[in-house]
């Protein structure tokens, strides 16, 4: 278990965690989900210990990130949020220095680079420059370098941002992969969809607090006020705000009530009076991006 | 360790600009002063050698830390010194791992360099055990203060202003390009303050004198002890060089 006891952090003047507090069952993929700033990099660099100036404590697998940083280290693997590679070297290159630092040599190294270099799907790249890699062959080789260890804890900070659809799906099912193996997987993201389909349990952070977590199961229950979406011609976010919440979307509004069968019967009647042809209006499930919205009424992304 | 110095040697392979500095540079100057002087016929011929080409040898050692400020500034600003601070390397074997291909280079510049004296100008050698002793020694404050100001400097111009300071300077007031007898007495009580200076001493009383590592033993500490200050001061900048690494 993974056991984060109070843990602050400022620079300087700006508190980037205020006092986070929470746990992670061992096995499980946990996502921690927040806009840019909130203090995801700051919290995943404390808990590889990178950071070693902190308030509180981090238990990792009982051992403290504070008193054993050294054992601890040794059984995370950290994927930072840029692509941290040797430029100059092939893909395998990079594999085996990484492998190195992290205490692996010989015929065992050679062997898991293979098994790795399968596993983010580079084997036939294996002895390119990285120069000539794309944005996603990079991202992958960066998680390639931090699992060469078989480590029992995959931290990954947003590894999938400003990447092909192709190689999105691969860190997917590497992940997938990580977590079947037994792998603790933490992982952060401002895509809230990601974090829906990939993890089973769920933490919200927002200005360095931590607003909500638990199992994905807990917090969607906990928080499902089913919503309407309503996209019709001639009419806006302040006659639908009459109903309750509203927040744009690309192509429409959602609406969040209280309860929305009533409500989305009361809409029905003012759009046959007004005259008004939606082009859709149906009752959706709360998604996680409309409760961390709920929460902290910040939105995650510019557009829905 | 060894994984970071054969990737740091790997890269430093390909790094026209290294090979500059240490080789081809410093011989020019040689080459250079030693036609001039040898035009004014005030000192021996063999005295001009064992003055010129050990003093342009020590001031060139002390350019590596322009090559070291240019990596680790690279390093920490691509976040890689945050990388390898979350793998369980310890600390000491990183700064040792990132300073031995430097130490490595400076060893060979110093080789090459004196090879060159050698063939090129009948440099005699002396001592080899006091030689290479002294020539260890010396790579060693070099590139020791070298990562000292890496780990310290918030940017790479920084480096690279101080490093002609602490290179040119030392040079010139450490008398390593004129006979410090020629200079007045309060530049010379200066001198003795700089490492530029004893390394000279040292250099010179194995070439000129005859000497063996007996007869320069003050130099030798002197020198080991200005590298071990950079060492010290390594260990203790390098927690703000972390921090300020990126991702
Ligand atoms: N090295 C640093 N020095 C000063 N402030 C920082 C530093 N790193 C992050 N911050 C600040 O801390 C806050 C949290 O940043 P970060 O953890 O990177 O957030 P996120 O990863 O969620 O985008 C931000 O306000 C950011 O500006
Ligand atoms: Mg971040």
């Amino acid at each position: 278990m993974i056991d984060v006891r109070g843990v602050s952090k400022s620079y300087g003047s700006v508190q980037a965690l205020n006092d986070i507090q929470f746990q992670i069952d061992e096995g499980s993929c946990f996502g921690l989900v927040g806009p840019n700033g909130a203090g995801k990099s700051t919290f995943m660099k404390i808990l590889v210990g990178v950071l070693q100036k902190f308030d509180g404590d981090i238990q990792v697998f009982n051992k403290s990130v504070k008193q054993n940083r050294q054992a601890v280290k040794s059984f995370i693997g950290y994927v930072p949020q840029d692509i941290c590679l040797e430029e100059l070297l092939t893909a395998k290159d990079n594999l085996m220095y990484f492998g190195r630092l992290y205490g692996l040599s010989g015929e065992h190294l050679r062997k898991r680079i293979r098994t790795v270099l399968d596993q983010i799907g580079l084997s036939d790249k294996a002895n390119q420059k990285i120069t000539e890699f794309s944005g996603g062959m990079k991202r992958r080789l960066n998680i390639g370098c931090a699992i060469l260890h078989e480590p029992s804890l995959v931290v990954l900070d947003e590894p999938t941002v400003g990447i092909d659809p192709q190689s999105r799906h691969s860190i997917f099912a590497l992940i997938q992969q990580l977590k079947e193996m037994g792998s603790t997987v933490i992982y952060s993201s401002h895509y809230m969809e990601e974090v829906e389909q990939i993890c089973n349990s769920v933490g919200f952070i927002d200005k360095g607090k931590l607003v909500e977590h638990g199992t994905m199961k807990h917090v969607l229950h906990k928080h499902r006020s089913a919503s309407i979406f309503v996209s019709a011609d001639g009419i806006g976010k302040e006659e639908l705000s009459l109903y309750g919440d509203t927040i744009e979307k690309k192509t429409g509004f959602t609406v969040n009530c209280d309860d929305p069968l009533l409500t989305m019967g009361k809409m029905i009647e003012q759009f046959r009076q007004s005259g008004i042809n939606p082009e859709r209006l149906e009752l959706s499930q709360a998604r996680l991006e409309d409760i961390f919205f709920y929460l902290t009424g910040t939105q995650l992304r510019d557009n829905g | 360790m060894w994984a970071i110095t054969i990737v740091e040697l790997k890269k430093k392979l390909q790094d026209k600009g290294i090979w500059f500095w240490t080789f081809i540079l410093p011989i020019i100057f040689i080459v250079g002063f030693i036609t001039i002087f040898s035009g004014m016929n005030e000192m021996e011929p063999e005295q001009l050698v064992t003055q010129i080409v050990p003093g342009y040898i020590i001031m060139f050692t002390f350019f590596i830390m322009i090559s070291m400020v240019i990596t680790f500034i690279k390093d920490r600003d691509s976040g890689m010194v945050a990388r390898v601070a979350s793998t369980p390397l310890p600390l000491n074997r990183f700064l040792v791992g990132k300073w031995l291909p430097f130490l490595i280079i400076v060893i060979l510049q110093i080789i090459v360099l004196m090879l060159f004296g050698v063939l090129v100008y009948d440099l005699p050698l002396g001592d080899p055990l006091a030689l290479m002793l002294i020539s260890l020694i010396l790579a060693f404050l070099a590139t020791s203060w070298g990562m000292a100001m890496s780990l310290l400097v918030n940017t790479e111009n920084m480096g690279i202003a101080l490093t002609q300071v602490i290179a040119l300077g030392g040079a010139m007031l450490g008398g390593l390009w004129m006979p410090l007898e020629i200079m007045p007495n309060s530049m010379q009580l200066i001198a003795k303050f700089l490492p530029q200076y004893w390394a000279l001493e040292g250099f010179q009383s194995i070439l000129q004198d005859g000497g063996h590592v007996m007869d320069i033993w003050l130099s030798l500490l002197i020198l080991l002890g200005f590298g071990m200050i950079g060492c010290v001061i390594s260990v203790f900048s390098y927690p703000r060089f972390l921090r300020q690494s990126r991702s």
